[in-house]
């Protein structure tokens, strides 16, 4: 994007940091953000207690290599569903991206969430923006070591209440919270719950807005997917320039003055420091903040508002608005066509899998009765969470034969079973040194769960 | 292009800290995720010692060692980028202070 000033970012990225204090705001966008925050936290602590079906309904679980997202169980075999799934996800911020700019950023990245979340903290223990700067210059006094000591314990608890959730999308939580109370929990749990707690305390306490700035990729090729057409948070220069401050009720036209007032609150407000009047800058997260510390100043002007608003850089210009646009197109094709893969093969996901291993210690061996033999160790993984009943067949050699010491296989939910099963078959009827044959598998009590699986059989050949 | 480079003295170690130990941490969780989808630690044991290990400490382990190969591999990067920086900042005379 031409606008886009790189200078600055380069300056940025090698500057010292100096602590950034933001001023809150109030305001239509900002009530908005505050409800994103609150749903996605919610959601973050409260999932790991939801239950289905007498287990917990979101469960990573990697100690039995399951995943449990609801209604499915998902395997290790099943991992081209979660790589499908990334993509997804990737594609979603690419297509999310071209439309609305970092709305991600502004509204749901757990960064801003949990940033937001701290700054409230601190809000409610140090003050507003003037106190906690005036705290922080303040030389060392009993009542200031109360205030940070204070802020410090709430954050930690929050953290590791933050860590022990985290754990818990990994180890049922309930299980997790006995152990807790018994002072039984692992190391590696333990270890877990404090690295992720420290994680949270330090980028949402401290890094904050230079996460956003040094850490996060998509900052950075943001720019890619951004046209003349995507949202933007921008001021606009015509209107606002020049700048200067005024009497309220004057008339700022006959003074050769523009509508910003230089308060200087849009710079206050920015949780990246940064001004938006510099125009579009890569550290801006479209958090929306400074347009509704701008539109509060315009109301108080008793000027129209949006000096500072949401725009794209061709509205901006005059040249209209354009939403479906190739570029979206095409992402929202791809990710409507992946989408639909997904379901389709999720729906007709049989949950039953078969592994054959041919014994690897002998090629053959001859029966006493002239037949060739060979065994296999069969892995039947019935991924299904009931248990079920199966028939083995083989097939691919004329009067194949299967000798197994069961007639119907039961294999319990969610489980593998293991057997050893052996093939004969006649020389006469073997073609070559290796034939194909095929292993049959269905369930007794369900039609669909069925599966082919291939193997070879080895035997002299023709002489 | 060697114009516009900064001195990479003057890059904050924060910040070559974090450069080295992100994008690695990043590579590390992936890396963990498609390991052990493929391989189930109990395989995994060497030369077949009789080792008990939690599939969790297996797990940590596992994305620890990743971690690390990540790191060592981000450092070279950042190592022979500097240095390659500072060979030219050298001879474009811009090398100050
Ligand atoms: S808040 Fe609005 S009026 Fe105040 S300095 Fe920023 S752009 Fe100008
Ligand atoms: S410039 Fe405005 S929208 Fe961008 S980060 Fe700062 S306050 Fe948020």
């Amino acid at each position: 994007m031409q606008s886009q000033k790189t200078n600055t970012g380069e300056q940025g990225l090698y500057a010292e940091h100096k602590k950034i204090y933001p001023r809150e705001v109030s305001g239509y966008f900002t009530r908005l953000r505050m409800l994103s925050v609150v749903v996605l936290l919610g959601i973050y602590y409260l999932m790991p207690f939801a239950r289905w079906d007498d287990r917990q309904a979101l469960l990573f679980d990697l100690p039995a290599r399951k995943f449990y997202i609801f209604g499915l169980t998902l395997w290790p075999q099943d991992f081209i569903y979660l790589a499908a799934l990334l993509i997804m996800a990737g594609l979603s911020l690419f297509f999310f991206t071209a439309l609305l700019g970092r709305v991600w950023c502004g509204y749901a990245c757990p960064q801003t969430v949990w940033t937001e979340a701290y700054l409230w903290m601190e809000r409610k223990i140090e003050g507003n923006r003037g106190r906690r700067m005036k705290l922080d210059k303040a030389p060392t006094s009993a009542a200031k070591i109360r205030t940070k000591a204070l802020k410090h314990t709430v954050w930690i608890i929050f953290s590791l209440w933050t860590g022990f959730t985290f754990v818990g999308y990994f180890t049922p939580i309930y299980e997790l919270g006995g152990r807790l109370f018994t002072g039984d929990l692992g190391p590696w749990e333990t270890f877990w719950i404090l690295f992720y707690s420290f994680a949270t305390y330090g980028n949402a306490g401290f890094m904050r807005e230079q996460v956003c700035k040094y850490m996060c990729p998509y900052a950075r090729f943001q720019s890619a997917m951004f046209d003349s057409d995507t949202l933007i948070v921008a001021y606009h220069p015509e209107r606002g320039e020049p700048r200067g401050s005024r009497r309220r009720g004057t008339d700022f036209e006959a003074q050769g003055l523009g509508a910003c007032i230089d308060c200087n609150l849009c710079v206050q407000v920015c949780p990246t420091g940064i001004d938006i009047r510099d125009g579009l800058q890569y550290e801006c997260i479209a958090c929306s903040a400074c347009i509704d510390a701008c539109d509060e100043i315009m109301d108080k002007m008793s000027y129209p508002r949006g000096l500072i608003k949401y725009t794209t850089e061709n509205a901006a210009e005059g040249k209209g608005q354009h939403i479906l646009r190739p570029r979206v197109m095409v992402y929202a094709t791809i990710l409507l066509v992946l989408f639909g893969l997904l379901v389709s093969n999720l729906v007709l996901r049989i949950p039953l899998e078969l592994d054959v291993i041919r014994d690897r210690n002998t090629l053959y061996r001859e029966t006493r009765d002239g037949l060739i033999e060979n065994v296999y160790t069969l892995k039947i993984l019935n991924m299904d969470e009931q248990p079920h009943r199966y028939i083995l067949r083989a097939e691919g050699v004329d009067g194949l034969k299967l000798v197994t010491d069961q007639e119907e296989i039961f294999v319990e939910a969610s489980s593998v079973y293991e057997m050893v099963v052996r093939l004969q078959a006649d020389e006469f009827n073997l073609e070559q040194r290796s034939v194909p044959v095929s292993f049959h598998l269905q369930a007794t009590d369900a039609n669909h769960l069925s599966i082919v699986e291939e193997a070879r059989f080895l035997g002299p050949g023709k002489t | 292009m060697v114009s516009t480079s900064p001195f990479p003295e003057k890059i904050p170690s924060i910040q070559k800290a974090i450069a080295v130990l992100w994008p690695s941490f990043a590579t590390a969780i992936v890396a963990t995720g498609i390991f052990f989808s493929a391989f189930h630690p109990k395989d995994l044991v060497p030369f077949n010692l009789d080792i008990d290990v939690s599939p969790l400490a297996a797990y940590s382990i596992g994305f620890f060692l990743f971690w690390l190969l990540g790191i060592v591999s981000s450092y070279a990067t950042m190592y022979f980028i500097i240095s390659n920086c500072q060979v030219l900042n050298k001879q474009q005379g811009q090398f100050t202070k």
